[in-house]
């Protein structure tokens, strides 16, 4: 493979691209949630916009490992690299995704200070999934493995969080369509802040795939 | 132990002889080979398994042509070269005195880099092989013909100019000539030195599928700098470094996720 060094450059810029749509996706699930925090309504639908150059970028990705794999023919750690890329952006577009649901289930909810109560609580859970996200992050930049199992473990937190949270806010008393409507809303950006944690733990397995060759399932 | 149970345990045991049995069908042990003072194999242990396409890959010089023309004894038409360990083909070691030579090379017949038919007619490279065994009968060798320039894929493409020089026919065409003479003297394993490394990318995907249905029938060991080529036609994969066998398994292993380092190295390119 006479382009080595030139193959090398590309995969090292694939994974910075990578790098750069985790840190907007990680920026637009933290703007969500301090614009529910702090019932700022504006910040909605500028999320909701920015989701485009998320999925543009994801887009992007996909066709630089595509040439990449006709062009370079990879095998084994190299193209191990490439799949992983593939599959790390769709995660991330997915997470993306979230963070515009959670935007809109917020839209839709008018009286959030209604549940200051139990706010708290999907807020650490919230924190929990951040934490998770970051450091995922980072540990597919390293390649740390070891990093990626502890992430994995953490989910399991979140989904005991997630349950805790959702029993809680079944016992509010639902005696009008509208208090309905604001407890299943909440419902949903709890079960899309659980569902961005199993996002992270999948990214976690891809980092171990990518550094051993193995796929192990971590929840 | 109930008697299934005893029944069950015996065709287990029986399957398990026949894997080995059916396993391999040459086996290199502790193989040593020298060209005067310098050692191109060291021992080199490796099972060919039967009816299995075999790759070995590797950078130049690594031993990995040597390795092949050592199977059928022909390396040893170099005056200096030295070897011991052994060759178990059939479980008889090619290297013992009674075995002849003549019957060795039909049975592990070979095919090389460069098409190298003889310059006689298409009809007569075939036949030369089962000429030389004693096959005189006009429609004995009609019959040898055509069988092996069927299983070559080649009979449609030529069966109208049989009488035609061999010389004649294109570069990709040559050599599924060539694998139909290594054919026509009825060999159980066929090594190929690069076959496809002189050919257009068509004739390659012919050679490739050609290799693909011939290994229903025989066992296949094929040298080959085209990486690729060994991860798409071949089952098992062998990397030889400088002389030694450094990693030898399936190929869908050594392609997604050898073992060794060195391997991971060579066919991702980082050298070689």
């Amino acid at each position: 493979m006479p382009m080595r060094g030139g193959f090398l450059a590309e995969l090292r810029e694939l994974k910075e691209e990578i790098m750069l749509l985790g840190s907007m996706v990680e920026k637009a699930f933290e703007d969500v949630l301090t614009a529910i925090e702090n019932e700022d309504v504006a910040k909605f639908n500028e999320i909701i916009k920015n989701d485009k150059k998320v999925n543009s970028l994801e887009l992007d990705i996909n066709e630089k490992a595509t040439l990449l794999i006709a062009k370079q023919q990879p095998v084994a750690s190299d193209l191990r690299n490439i799949i992983v890329a593939l599959k790390i952006s769709s995660d991330l577009e997915r997470v993306g995704d979230l963070a515009v649901d959670m935007a809109k289930a917020a839209q839709r909810m008018d009286r959030m200070s209604y549940f200051k109560d139990y706010q708290s609580d999907l807020m650490a859970m919230a924190t929990k999934t951040s934490k998770m996200m970051r450091e995922v992050l980072i540990a597919y930049q390293q390649g740390n493995v070891i990093e990626a199992q502890h992430i994995a473990n953490v989910d399991d937190e979140v989904d005991e969080a997630y349950g805790q949270f959702v029993k809680s806010i079944f016992t509010i008393k639902i005696d009008d369509k509208e208090t309905a409507e604001q407890v299943t809303q909440m419902a949903f950006i709890a079960r899309y802040i659980e569902r961005i944690a199993d996002y992270c733990t999948n990214i976690a397995e891809w980092i171990i795939y990518e550094v051993n060759g193995e796929r192990f399932d971590l929840n | 132990m109930s008697a299934i149970q005893t029944v069950v345990k015996e065709k287990q045991k029986l399957s398990l002889d026949k894997d080995v049995q059916e396993e391999s069908i040459i086996s290199a042990k502790g193989l040593n080979l020298w060209y005067g003072n310098d050692q191109a194999l060291k021992n080199i242990n490796l099972e060919i398994p039967e009816k299995q396409v075999t790759a070995i890959i590797g950078p130049s010089g690594c031993g990995k042509s040597t390795f092949l023309k050592t199977v059928n004894r022909m390396v040893e038409l170099v005056p200096i070269v030295k070897i011991n360990g052994n060759i178990d083909y059939h479980g008889v070691n090619i290297f013992d005195s009674k075995v002849n030579l003549v019957e060795l090379r039909s049975s592990v017949g070979m095919v090389f880099q460069k098409p190298n038919p003889f310059p006689k007619s298409i009809f007569d490279n075939i036949a030369f092989g089962p000429r030389v065994h004693g096959i005189k009968k006009k429609a004995e060798l009609t019959k040898i013909v055509e069988k092996s320039l069927r299983a070559s894929g080649l009979w449609d493409e030529v069966k109208d100019r049989l009488g035609e020089s061999a010389l004649g026919l294109s570069g990709g065409q040559q050599q599924r000539l060539c694998i139909a003479r290594c054919l026509a003297v009825e060999p159980e394993v066929i090594l190929m030195d690069e076959p496809t490394s002189a050919l257009d990318p068509k004739s390659t995907l012919k050679v490739e599928e050609l290799i693909q249905e011939l290994k229903e029938k025989y066992s296949i060991i094929i040298v080959t700098h085209n990486m690729q080529q060994a991860a798409r036609i071949s089952d098992k994969t062998a990397f030889f470094l400088n002389g030694e066998v450094v990693e030898f398994d399936n190929t869908d292993k050594i392609f997604s996720n050898p073992t060794d380092k060195r391997t991971e190295d060579y066919i991702t390119g980082r050298f070689g």
